[in-house]
């Protein structure tokens, strides 16, 4: 306002002039020619080709399975990989100025895992480099090592590390397996409770008993197992400490004590009982016995999970006629039902993320696992086998494993989240039963 | 505005303009009025108002004779009969005083009118006298004017008739001039009518010459017309044929387009964390045979292990399907954006 | 009721089983069918001293064993219960622990004989077939287990004589994976002890 008019007189004339520049711009860059942009919304409905090239080795190996073939093993479980088989690779090389990208290239690979086993008395040090074919880059370049009788350890540590750095997602090639086995000779039974690797090696005998084994359960810390056992004639559960062997009865009470699941914490188990009159769910607090009765329904209430944050529970129950999914947001609270459209729906087991409950899902007379999106509602059977029980997600929530019926055995399968690839246990004695998948120990 | 106001006042004091000099002017002139309104101030002179003077009657005092007693009665009646006529001439008196002012002031008032109309008469006689002295006068006027233009007229007249005169004298001799012109001219026309012909002749030629070049500029005009048109034809064609190349390069980018989508879907792998939120856009230089020149991450869809996904499926393809045609690859596909974004169809 | 009409009937076979078995090959209880094929008037009398005998024209026989009707209806009805009790598996439709109707009359039996012997301990196992899930399945045998008690105990037995377990689908009767064998092991059975 102080200027005078033939100032303001000129700044107008310069704000026009600055206004029309900026017409001539917009409309010439509109004009312009356009950036081609081109989107991808789906990639390869297919694994990840990886070649695992056999580690170089410098001194005697432990007598077993080469390191880089439980790689390769663990990888293929996964069912997130295509693994190249040895005899297609053009050359074995073990360090970086080995690598023709170009080769690898040709084969198809995306990623290529080189490395040299140094054997030093009773340590086996392990270098390995992981390469984008690609990119022409290393990703990953560590050594590690570990005592020569648990070479398969060393192996699946790489296998974790490879797995973390492609997909970004921890690997759980180094957690246990926990589950049943049942052999039988005429009229004896033997129950067996065993804890193994993930790809079911290195298998160790934690309880034998001629009376059923059920529910394994592994405490958040991976030291304890949690079971339902018969030794007494009737149901009971036990708490055993895997370092130690010592087991204490948490619950044995009249009737079932059943279903047991530890909390996040550790300190509290939820179990079935029936010693009101029929099955319902409780809390436990372990530390002083303390039980909290959670459902009060004359129909079953059974099979009872913490969701992911450990706030709500999910549990099967047949309230509305037969067997569906249930879910109360705190312990107590008034239940909503969350599974529909089949008449048998039991067993549900959260994802670590929230992102899926997996359970038991009658479809057409035959019994598959189904996962339910928590957030879309949308359902979808993820095995192709029938007759499927005990589902247990792993704890990155990548692959699930369950037991289902093969020529008429028992056996244990690990399958894709999503379904997409399934991975069968090799068989062993007698009927294998009741998976549980063990914690991420880091 | 106020730069017209800060305009300075001069202070020359010599000037006319000078403040002391203004105020003496000033006082001067309020004196000069003051003077002028004296003489100004002189009106018509109006008669003294007379107001209803109260007159003192007052008898005028007789002088008292002896007066007996006897004849006091009657002293008494007479005087009162004196005093009533006394008081009756005087009413009569003032009556008459009255009247007679009354006859004055209407005597006045028509001596007043009568002056007015003398006055007025004389004025009109005045005036009359005046306009009487006009009218002589402009009669003056008007016949020492009449006398000037006529004195006027009689020298143009005069003047005229010289003119004619002179001019009279001017023609004859040029008659006589005409005459021998004329002899001349008749020379003149022959020669000139020969010139007349020849001119003709030539001219006919230059006109022919003329039309024939007219022709030629028809002729021109209608070649460049048609050229124009045909000009105008091809450049439609053209620009049809631009256009039909355009559309061309646009189904031609488009089934490239494609082509690479589908070649990078085939070839990315994205990681089973990877969720509808992640983008990672990629900004891609090729060389005119497919080749990849380079690639850039310009946004980070901020999972590194999604991004290296679409780094690595951008760099697995070893030539990119591009079009042959030069235009439409420099068009489109010399540099461009991959955005890679899944989207689950479950 | 077709159990138990079956049951009824293979008992009165049974006995005349034994009957024919010693003596004739008599068919049929019918009227005056005495064709015997040893001609014997005197039937042989059976282990058991009580059944019935065929001879000569009908009441002129004189049977070896002399039993009131009184108890010879009490013989049999005890011989059915007894027969009745033999029924110690009781079986299910899938996925419901709803007593069939047909188990009602050797349950009742059942319920009879433990009420009238107090000092009687009965354990009952409930199991089911080894489809879906095995802890509901644990429940579900359970409950079976629980629906026959206390059928029993409304029928005259008494709590206290009765323990209740549940396997589940641990402990199939019958291994295999068809309806066959899922339908024999969907069931409660009935251990005396």
């Amino acid at each position: 306002m102080l200027m005078t008019r033939k100032s303001s007189n000129a700044n107008l004339k310069r704000n026009m002039v600055l206004f029309g520049w900026l017409m001539v711009m917009l409309m010439a860059a509109s004009a312009a020619r356009a950036e081609l942009l081109i989107r991808i919304t789906e990639g390869a409905n297919a694994a990840i080709p990886v070649a695992v090239v056999p580690f170089a080795e410098s001194g005697v190996m432990p007598a077993g399975d080469k390191v880089s073939n439980i790689v390769q093993a663990d990888l293929t479980m996964s069912g997130e990989f295509q693994l190249l088989a040895p005899e297609k690779m053009l050359s074995l090389p073990s360090k970086r100025s080995e690598v023709y990208f170009r080769d690898w290239r040709l084969l198809g690979q995306r990623y290529v895992l080189v490395g040299e086993l140094t054997r030093s008395g009773q340590r086996v040090e392990a270098r390995y480099e992981l390469f984008d074919v690609n990119r022409e880059q290393r990703i990953l370049g560590e050594t590690a090592g570990a005592s020569a009788s648990n070479i398969r350890s060393l192996a699946h540590h790489i296998s974790d590390r490879v797995y973390e750095t492609i997909t970004g997602e921890p690997g759980v090639f180094s957690t246990k397996l926990a589950y049943i086995t049942l052999t039988t000779s005429g009229n004896e039974s033997v129950y067996r409770l065993q804890v193994s690797d993930i790809d079911g090696q290195r298998s160790k005998i934690r309880l034998e008993s001629r009376e059923p084994i059920l529910s394994p359960a592994w405490s958040p810390d991976g030291k304890k197992l949690a079971y339902v056992s018969f030794e007494t004639g009737k149901p009971v559960i036990f708490i055993h400490e895997l370092a130690t062997g010592k087991r204490t009865k948490a619950a044995d009470f009249p009737g079932l004590n059943s279903a047991p699941a530890w909390s996040p914490d550790g300190q509290s188990l939820l179990m079935t009982l029936s010693r009101d009159g029929n099955a319902e769910i409780y809390q436990m607090n372990l530390a002083s016995g303390k039980t909290t009765k959670l459902t009060n329904h004359w129909a079953i209430d059974t099979e009872a999970a913490w969701d992911h944050a450990g706030r709500g529970i999910f549990f099967t129950s047949d309230r509305s006629g037969g067997p569906q999914i249930y879910y109360m947001e705190r312990p107590g609270a008034e239940p909503r039902r969350l599974t529909f459209g089949s008449r048998y729906n039991a067993r549900a087991r959260p994802d670590s993320k929230g992102e899926y409950v997996y359970y038991i899902h009658q479809r057409q007379n035959t019994f598959h696992i189904a996962r339910r999106n928590l957030k879309t509602d949308e359902e979808s059977i993820i095995t192709r086998t029938g007759s499927d029980e005990s589902p247990s997600v792993s704890p990155n929530g990548r692959m699930l494993i369950y037991s289902t019926q093969q020529d008429g055995k028992g056996v244990l399968t690990v399958v894709s989240a999503d379904g997409g690839a399934a991975y069968s246990l090799p068989a062993s004695e007698g009927e294998v039963r009741e998976p549980a998948w063990g914690p991420i120990s880091r | 505005m106020k730069g017209h106001e800060r305009d300075t006042i001069s202070t020359d004091s010599t000037s006319l303009k000078s403040p002391v000099v203004l105020s003496l002017a000033l006082h001067l002139l309020i004196l000069a009025v003051a003077l002028a309104g004296w003489s100004w101030t002189n009106p018509v002179q109006e008669p003294e108002p007379r107001s209803i003077a109260a007159r003192l009657i007052s008898p005028e005092p007789e002088p008292s004779p002896l007066v007996d007693d006897q004849d006091q009665r009657k002293k008494d009646q007479e005087l009162k009969e004196k005093q009533r006529q006394k008081a009756e001439a005087e009413r009569k008196r003032i009556q008459q005083e009255e009247a007679q002012r009354e006859a004055e002031k209407k005597a006045q008032e028509l001596a007043r009118k009568q002056e007015q109309l003398k006055e007025q008469e004389r004025k009109r006689q005045e005036a009359q006298a005046k306009q009487k002295a006009e009218q002589q006068a402009r009669a003056k006027e008007a016949a020492r004017k009449k006398a000037e233009a006529e004195a006027k007229e009689r020298e143009r007249q005069k003047a005229e008739q010289e003119r004619k005169r002179q001019e009279q004298v001017k023609r004859k001799a040029l008659e006589e001039k005409k005459r021998q012109e004329e002899l001349r001219r008749k020379e003149e026309a022959e020669r000139q009518r020969k010139e007349e012909e020849a001119r003709k002749a030539a001219e006919q030629k230059r006109q022919e010459a003329e039309r024939r070049l007219r022709e030629q500029q028809l002729n021109a005009l209608a070649e460049e017309a048609k050229k124009a048109q045909e000009n105008e034809a091809r450049k439609q064609r053209e620009a049809q044929a631009a256009r039909a190349r355009e559309a061309q390069m646009l189904t031609d980018s488009q089934k490239y387009q494609a082509l690479i989508r589908e070649r990078l879907s085939q070839a990315w792998y994205p990681p089973s964390s990877a969720t509808e939120n992640m983008t990672a856009r990629l900004q891609i230089t090729l060389l005119p045979t497919g080749e990849l020149a380079s690639v850039t991450l310009v946004s980070s869809s901020g999972n590194t292990a999604f991004d290296n996904s679409a780094l690595g499926a951008v760099r697995s393809l070893k030539r990119y399907p591009v079009p042959d045609n030069r235009d439409s690859f420099e068009r489109y596909f010399r540099q461009f954006t991959i955005e890679f974004n899944p989207q689950r169809l479950r | 009721m077709k159990v138990s009409a079956q049951n009824k009937a293979f008992a009165m076979l049974l006995s005349f089983g034994l009957v024919a078995g010693c003596s004739s090959t008599g068919e049929t209880i019918g009227e005056g069918d005495y064709g015997y094929e040893s001609g014997s008037d005197v039937a042989a009398i059976d282990e058991d001293g009580g059944s019935t005998v065929y001879g000569g024209a009908e009441g002129e026989g004189v049977s070896s064993t002399a039993l009131s009707d009184e108890e010879r209806e009490e013989a049999r009805a005890q011989a059915e219960q007894a027969a009745l009790r033999n029924i110690t598996t009781f079986y299910f439709d899938f996925d419901t622990s709803e007593i069939k109707q047909d188990a009602r009359d050797a349950l009742v039996a059942h319920a009879r004989y433990l009420s009238s012997n107090p000092r009687q301990q009965l354990r009952l196992e409930g199991h089911a077939d080894e489809r879906g899930s095995k802890e509901y399945n644990l429940a579900l045998g359970e409950r079976r287990a629980k629906a026959v008690e206390r059928f029993l105990v409304v029928n005259g037995a008494s709590r206290g004589q009765i323990e209740t377990v549940s396997y589940g689908e641990e402990k199939p009767a019958v291994r295999g994976s068809s309806e066959s064998a899922w339908a024999q092991n969907r069931r409660v059975e009935l251990i005396f002890k």
